[in-house]
């Protein structure tokens, strides 16, 4: 059998060859050496597309020698786009010829979809990076290859911050490797043309649509709804042209500088970028572009023309404009606004805010006013403080919103912490505390919850909600704008009237993909940093990562595959396998003198892996006193290196000592807890250490759901230029002395207990009850919301002999809690003098008793 | 007795655990000899197909950007 499929394929190769040889002499050597396989799946396409390849290679031969062309060089590559270009069937681009000098341009636009490919590694990437930030969305940010989107909406968030339509095309193409192709310039045009041509100004307390192009106010004004929005005033009439608008000046940016700068550096910038008439060389006109101080590019046009809109109208007219494909650009004018109380606040003299952040502030005050979107930041850069930043610039009234109780308190620490506000100035609105600033202006710090609740509201939060909608914000301040529904977040933005809006976040990603929502309710991504450069410079800390496999052990393995419930999960993170790669990272980094957490979103889990291994933890279930008390051990105690901690983890508790981490269970595929958990070591204090680097560690049991969670959880840190090494065997493991669940004996018993186990102890993260006015899934790390378990009474018969120990049994406690002994010491420990002081003060007051 | 054509697999432990499971599912329809943690003797006319069935079976823990 076998002997005559290889006759067959000799065969057909030789019938290949003769056919081929008789074609074309010289192509005969393509594949004869290679022997044909030797079983009947073999790729038979394969010698097909072989035989098409070498006809249409002559087939080429003879066109080119029909048709003499002027170079060599032209022909040559006419033939190569033919040969291959069938083999990219629709991604067939051989028709966009590469520029003579390419390889010195880093980039090239897919006509297509408008992705841009870059490449990090030219010389001048840096500088195209800053452009292409401002003009699409990263997609991807590895070392070498980045990619970038074009989209409608980065379009409009660059003219948003000032560029034009020309500009943009001009500098893609000096660019590109390729000439931009058309479809990518019409996308550009058409986009560019409608976007941010009109304006929607709140000046004088009266709503203003604003534009430089006259002919756009004209259309808008044929449309019956916006026309009858119209406010006709006298004013506008005076105007000598008898134009139908009011024109004046356009803003330039003049003096305002962002609080935290240096001023000097500012004006030496400013003057540097305002030389016009000299022809721009190539480098001037790229800075000019692509340069943060050249925002006011737009004000060539010194006339702005605006009509006034009624109050009442504005959310149809809103609703209109982008119906129209005029969206509508909101800008605050602020230092123009003499109704609104001014709000005395600043940043204190020692306060330096870094340069990413600043660049991030000059996309939102880029020409004097204050622009509403969106600004990007890993966790830890520091988003606190450019939220506090655009308040002090602002310096009006000011609503925050965040999404838990603790992060309003949070906020307002920092706030006293960087600016100079004063305690009468900041006031909280919480289902706790409701409080109201004294004086006309200030600054309110509540929850989303708190101010979208619809329903049963207290007398209290009544009161405060008519003070909050009653009154008109400078500047609404929304934290973590990625976790909020949708639903919620409308009901936020039309409540409360605010000048300008300013959204916060770490993670711009969601699981249901509502992001593009958040593009019209507070409008564009003003800036997105780029994680690996802060890395780079210091800000934060540079991070490697692992995933490491844990092989399934047999006996849990098949349990495993008979289990269909939830109960599944609990046998994945329970892998002894698991435990021992744990106990040996745990070991291996204590030893070099890191502190370490350890994340697992499974209680059960937790408790049984920080009792094993004889560390400390901390999830919901712990009292405030001793989870206070472990956590200033781990702060402060060089004995105590590892904490278990669970989701309440996740966000709340900061511990900037931290170095290592590693995650033995987590909840599926979420991307965006896998950056929160990473955003726990960034900050890390030693992070300026020559050579310092931090450990992230997820712990995967191989072959099963883990794996492809993992992979999915990965993919936004992926995209920010981290990447994952895959460890398959630690090197040491099985000679570590006293290693948990060496024999089989013991793994057998432990997958009994995991048998035994509720599926409720499958849950994730049932360990934390919300709060009031706390977003869902959000997490309070003052209240965790659960009593503290007290075990129930228990009824036992037994004789009275055998239960005061009169059999021989005596009880033994196995498996402690590590927390429970650390309780014991803090407790012996107080010193000899002041237990003396306690004991005469008690003494003291029973003999005043006694008298009295 | 009639001889049985086998085939000896060697395998990991794990994909041992899922070989077994699919034949205990099926009842016992491939499995001649469980030798040790590694090595499974099959029936030979059988393997073609165990094999896509353990492929589908480890497909499902990847993840593709696609899918």
């Amino acid at each position: 059998m076998k002997r005559a499929a290889e006759g067959y394929a000799d065969a057909e190769s030789s019938s290949k060859r003769s056919r081929r040889a008789g074609d074309q002499d010289e192509y005969v050597d393509v594949d004869d050496t290679e022997s044909p396989p030797d079983t009947g799946y073999v790729p038979r396409g394969a010698t097909i597309n072989l035989g098409a390849l070498s006809r249409k290679l002559a087939a080429a031969r003879r066109n080119a020698d029909e048709q003499p062309s002027d170079s060599t060089l032209d022909a040559h590559r006419r033939q190569q786009d033919k040969l291959v270009s069938h083999i990219f069937m629709d991604q067939d681009f051989s028709w966009l010829h590469l520029k003579p000098d390419h390889a010195s341009r880093p980039l090239w636009i897919s006509p297509d979809d408008g992705h841009i490919i870059l490449e990090a590694f030219s010389p001048i990437a840096e500088q195209a990076q800053d452009f292409l930030v401002a003009i699409s969305e990263p997609v991807s940010r590895p070392a070498f290859i980045h990619e970038y989107k074009l989209t409608p909406y980065s379009l409009y968030a660059a003219v948003s911050v000032g560029l034009q339509t020309e500009d943009i095309i001009e500098v893609l193409n000096r660019l590109s490797k390729v000439p931009v192709p058309e479809s990518i310039i019409a996308l550009i045009r058409e986009r560019t043309l409608s976007y941010g041509k009109v304006k929607l100004v709140l000046k004088h307390n009266k709503y203003f649509i604003e534009s430089s192009h006259p002919e756009t106010l004209q259309f808008l004004l044929k449309d019956k709804l916006i026309r009858e929005a119209r406010v006709v005033s006298q004013v506008a009439d005076k105007s000598i042209k008898g134009n139908t608008f009011t024109t004046s000046k356009a803003p330039v940016k003049g003096d305002l500088v962002n609080p935290g700068v240096k001023e000097a550096e500012k004006k030496k910038d400013d003057t540097k970028a305002a030389a016009p008439g000299q022809p721009a060389s190539d480098a001037d006109l790229f800075t000019s572009v692509v340069g943060v101080d050249s925002d006011d590019i737009d004000d060539e046009d010194d006339n702005v023309h605006s009509f006034e809109i009624d109050d009442s109208k504005i959310d149809d007219v809103k609703k209109r404009c982008t119906e129209l494909e005029y969206p509508m650009l909101e800008e605050y004018d602020f230092r123009n606004d003499t109704i609104n109380p001014n709000l005395d606040i600043d940043l204190k003299p020692a306060t330096v805010i870094r340069p990413y952040q600043e660049t991030s502030l000059s996309k939102m005050f880029g020409n004097g006013r204050a622009r509403s979107g969106i600004i990007v930041l890993p966790c830890g850069a520091g988003k606190t403080l450019v939220g506090i930043t655009a308040a002090c610039t602002i310096k009006k009234s000011c609503l925050i919103l965040c999404t838990s109780s603790v992060s309003v308190m949070q906020w307002k620490s920092q706030f006293m912490q960087w600016s100079n506000v004063t305690d009468r100035q900041i006031a909280v609105f919480t289902a706790d505390q409701k409080e109201k600033f004294a004086g006309e202006s200030g600054i309110v710090i509540s929850t989303y919850s708190m101010v979208a609740n619809t329903h049963n509201r207290s007398h209290e939060s009544k009161k405060m909600m008519e003070f909050l909608t009653s009154r008109e914000w400078g500047f609404i301040l929304l934290d973590e704008v990625h976790v909020v529904p949708a639903a919620m977040f409308r009901r936020v933005v039309t409540t409360i009237k605010a000048h300008s809006k300013l959204g916060l976040t770490a993670t711009l990603v969601r699981e249901d993909d509502k992001i593009s929502d958040l593009n019209y309710m507070i409008g564009p991504k003003l800036y997105e940093a780029n994680w690996m450069d802060l890395a780079a410079k210091g800000h934060i800390a540079n991070v490697q990562c692992a995933e490491v496999w844990c092989p399934m052990t047999p006996e849990f393995y098949r349990e495993y595959l008979r289990e269909q419930s939830r109960k599944r999960m609990l046998l994945y993170c329970m892998n002894p396998k698991k435990f021992q790669a744990c106990q040996f990272l745990i070991k291996y980094h204590e030893d070099r003198g890191d502190k370490i957490i350890v994340f697992s979103d499974n209680v059960f889990a937790l408790e049984a892996y920080a009792k094993k291994l004889g560390k400390l933890y901390i999830h919901g279930g712990t009292g405030q006193v001793e989870r206070m008390r472990i956590l200033q051990n781990f702060q402060h105690n060089p004995a105590v290196n590892t904490i278990f901690l669970s989701k309440v983890g996740d966000t709340s508790i900061d511990l900037p000592e931290a170095t290592c981490l590693i995650q033995i269970s987590s909840h599926f595929g979420s991307r965006r807890q896998e950056a929160q958990r990473l955003g726990r070591i960034l900050r890390a204090k030693r992070r300026n250490d020559e050579g310092f680097n931090a450990f992230f560690y997820s712990l995967v049991s191989k072959d099963t759901q883990e794996m492809f969670y993992s992979t999915k959880r990965q993919q936004f840190l992926i995209d920010q230029g981290y990447s994952f090494k895959v460890i398959t065997h630690l090197d040491g493991l099985e000679k570590l002395p006293d290693l948990v669940y060496r024999t089989r004996d013991e793994q057998i018993e432990l997958i009994s207990s995991v048998l035994l186990a509720n599926e409720s102890d499958a849950d994730l993260g049932n360990d934390i009850r919300a709060g009031e006015g706390d977003l869902a899934g959000t997490v309070t790390s003052k209240d965790f919301g659960l009593p503290v378990k007290v075990a129930a009474a228990q009824r036992t018969t037994g004789s009275l002999t055998a239960l005061s120990g009169g059999q021989h049994m005596s009880y033994m406690e196995q498996n402690k809690s590590a927390n429970k002994k650390l309780a014991r010491e803090a407790n012996t420990t107080r010193n000899k003098l002041f237990a003396k002081r306690d004991r005469d003060l008690a003494s003291a007051r029973k003999e005043a008793r006694a008298r009295g | 007795m009639k001889a049985i054509r086998g085939v000896l697999l060697t395998c990991d432990s794990a994909v041992k655990q899922i070989l077994l499971t699919i034949n205990e599912r099926e009842g016992n329809s491939f499995i001649i000899e469980d030798l040790d943690d590694h090595h499974l003797v099959i029936k030979a006319d059988e393997e073609y197909r165990v094999r896509k069935e353990l492929e589908a079976e480890l497909e499902k823990n990847t993840y593709s950007l696609e899918g």
